[in-house]
């Protein structure tokens, strides 16, 4: 049988037609997936595939408990319930088990939240556990979702607080270590790109995908001893009900690293409620970013200064009329009637400003400060003691405070007879427990640094090397002053220490500068002392009391704290008295 | 004495075609038109089709199995990190202060210090 079409005939017509539409099908088919390739390539591809980021764990802060690194700070997964109050069913059994479970963290408007029913998103509860979240799920509520996130936790409570720092609602560190090590706190997150399914399941399919990790923050352990801390914390709140002070603050230095085993600043707050603060002051570390005029504790420098130049000794003498006269200016005694020749040990035993002066007037030409003898103090006390300069302590906000240079117009005869015996010059705490670090373990200026080392992936503690020091003052300079600072605290608190160690320190009384002068009514109080036994110094405490009208002195209101906190450290850190 | 020739004895020649020898090739009585080329094409298209989405399928599976743990461990690093909060919490300074260990310890009279 012939099939051949025959010329003309239907099917002939008919297949010709076909041909017609396969070649237009040919032309759009080449069209779409030739010429619009790209096009439809990139189409599919945001369709199909999906970018996620893969956030990274902020890192944890650890304290010490001896040697041991203990969490101050961690992270806990927490969920946000939400309601789609469109799909919501049975909104009165949702009241009863959100308010259930949730607790004190659910809305108290529940009922008017569901009620909304035009809107797609309430939430309903907020910083719900992962134990309060999972027992929500199994009720099987219906509309009710949840959103994960992290918040930061604290075990030792607001231990710390104002070193530590928060995170806020952007998750960026505030304050203290967690805003000076924001970064290395962070990480970086990772990334996820992948063919997903419906369900946003990431599939091995497909040839563009990328698996970055998020690389996580890192564990810091700080050097503060949380022992020490919590002691110190509560050596302060002493001495505030005893005081009647409003404001206080110390700081604990081991003077043989510089690492910092405590600081801490009354009042305080509590970092999971830091939004509940309302007097933001609180936040500041005042060890670190509260610069002020030191007053006498300065004079341990000043003395310093003058032993390593060679002008004075300790046991080197001056006529002491309780005013002396710098340029047009009468400096005077604070406590008067101890005139005649006396020398600089009891000068600084009494705390006697003339000696401190005559001191820099040695620096020169034995009777006036002049140029040269500025110039020396300057040396001395800004780029040796690094006073007037940020130390680079790794918490966030440290003022600098100001040692006005000779150079300058300000930095006159004057202003440096004032600086001999504490005022004219702000510093901060850390900055004067620093520089008295090098003067009681032998010259050497450690940077201080709270941070002691980092707890690895593994979970390991890798301790920091301790930084290389370097020398400001020869070694029989800084032994003097140690030995003068302890003869100044035993001469008159003989009793008050536990016998058989070498305790020594400097009181100061520092007026107030209010509106550009002195004020009448107020006063701060410090004490900057060292202990240990007389070989090694173990520890430098410095404390500082202060409040609005408050006349607070550092040997009746501070020196008791640092009593109270010597002691104890010398239990604590298990130093064997001598006899 | 004679030679006999072995039964199976065939010569080296006769194992291979070679000229002037008949030889028989087969041909099929069936024979496959077009049509059926391409129908066994198409099929032949077909199973290696679906050979290939067998294997894809097979490996999404393994994706589904891969989330699954992946969740599975997420939930668990949650869980630890839940009992290591507990965990610094019972061990903290205020726990261990009001503990009732604590609260029995007294302050030595004398203390001794091994040399």
């Amino acid at each position: 049988m012939n099939l051949e079409l025959q010329k003309g005939s239907r099917s002939k017509i008919l297949l010709r037609i076909l041909f017609g539409i396969m070649a237009i099908f040919s032309v759009r088919l080449f069209y779409l997936q030739i010429i619009q390739h790209d096009y439809y390539v990139g189409a599919a591809n945001s369709e199909q595939i999906k970018r996620l980021t893969i956030p990274s764990k902020r890192g944890l802060i650890y304290a010490l408990d001896g040697s041991t690194p203990v969490p101050l700070v961690m992270n806990q997964t927490v969920y946000t319930v939400f309601a789609d109050p469109a799909t919501t069913k049975n909104d009165d059994k949702i009241v009863e088990v959100i308010r259930k479970i949730a607790g004190g963290n659910a809305k108290s408007n529940l009922k008017d939240l569901l009620a909304k029913k035009t809107s797609r998103y309430q939430v309903l509860a907020t910083r719900v556990t992962r134990a309060q979240a999972d027992l929500i799920k199994k009720e099987e509520l219906s509309g009710i979702g949840f959103q994960e996130e992290s918040q930061r936790v604290y075990p030792e409570g607001s231990l710390s607080a104002q070193t530590l720092g928060f995170v806020d609602y952007s998750g960026a560190g505030r304050y203290g270590i967690e805003g000076g090590l924001n970064k290395e706190l962070t990480g970086v997150d990772g990334m996820l790109q992948s063919v997903t399914d419906v369900s946003d399941v990431p599939l091995t399919i497909g040839s563009q995908n990328i698996n970055e990790p998020a690389v996580d923050g890192k564990n810091v352990v700080l050097s503060i001893d949380r022992s020490i801390q919590s002691k110190v914390e509560q050596a302060l709140a002493d001495g505030l009900t005893r005081t009647g002070a409003t404001n206080a603050s110390a700081i604990v230095i081991n003077p043989q690293n510089g690492r910092i085993m405590a600081m801490a600043n009354l009042p305080s707050y509590d970092p999971s409620k830091f939004n509940e603060v309302s007097d933001v002051s609180v936040f500041n570390n005042g060890v670190v970013s509260a610069p002020y005029e030191p007053g006498s504790d300065v004079k341990a420098f000043t003395m310093a200064t003058g032993i390593d130049k060679g002008v004075v000794t300790a046991n080197s003498t001056y006529y002491n009329t309780d005013y002396i006269q710098v340029d047009d200016r009468v400096i005077s005694n604070a406590t008067l009637g101890h005139t005649g020749e006396i020398t600089f040990q009891y000068a600084l035993d009494w705390s006697l400003n003339t000696g401190f002066v005559t001191i820099a007037e040695r620096l020169g030409d034995g009777k006036n400060i002049t140029k040269s003898a500025r110039d020396t103090m300057y040396d001395y006390f800004y780029n040796r003691f690094h006073l007037g300069q940020l130390t680079g302590v790794e918490v966030a906000g440290e003022a600098s405070g100001t040692v006005i240079s000779p150079n300058e117009t300000e930095g006159n005869a004057v202003r440096y007879s004032n600086m001999s015996f504490g005022q004219g010059l702000d510093v901060t705490m850390i900055q004067v427990a620093s520089a008295f670090c090098s003067i009681v373990n032998g010259g050497k200026y450690y940077k201080p640094t709270v941070i002691a080392g980092e707890v690895n992936e593994d979970g390991k503690y890798i301790e920091n090397k301790i930084a290389t020091p370097t020398t400001q003052i020869s070694e029989s300079t800084a032994n003097q002053v140690r030995e003068m600072a302890y003869t100044a605290r035993n001469t008159f608190f003989t009793s008050v220490d536990r016998p058989g160690y070498y305790i020594g320190g400097k009181t100061g009384t520092s007026q107030v500068i209010v509106n550009g002068t002195y004020s009448d009514d107020a006063t701060i109080g410090t004490y900057l002392g060292f202990g240990g036994s007389e070989e090694t110094t173990n520890y430098v405490i410095m404390v500082q009391v202060s409040g609005a009208h408050k006349k607070l002195a550092g040997a009746q209101d501070a020196l008791p704290i640092f009593t109270d906190m010597s002691n104890w450290m010398l239990n604590y850190l298990k130093i064997q008295p001598k006899g | 004495m004679s030679y006999q020739i072995a039964q199976n004895y065939s010569c080296r020649r006769q194992q291979n075609w070679s000229r002037n020898q008949n030889t028989v090739a087969f041909v099929s009585a069936i024979k496959l038109g077009p049509v059926t080329n391409t129908v066994i094409i198409a099929l032949m298209i077909t199973i290696l089709g679906l050979i290939y989405l067998t294997q894809a399928t097979r490996v999404t599976s393994y994706d589904y199995a891969t989330q699954k743990i992946d969740s599975q461990i997420s939930e668990l690093n949650a869980e630890k990190s839940d009992l290591e909060i507990e965990n610094a919490r019972l061990a903290s300074l205020e726990t261990v202060k009001s503990s009732s260990v604590a609260s029995t310890m007294t302050t030595p009279t004398t203390t001794e210090y091994a040399q």
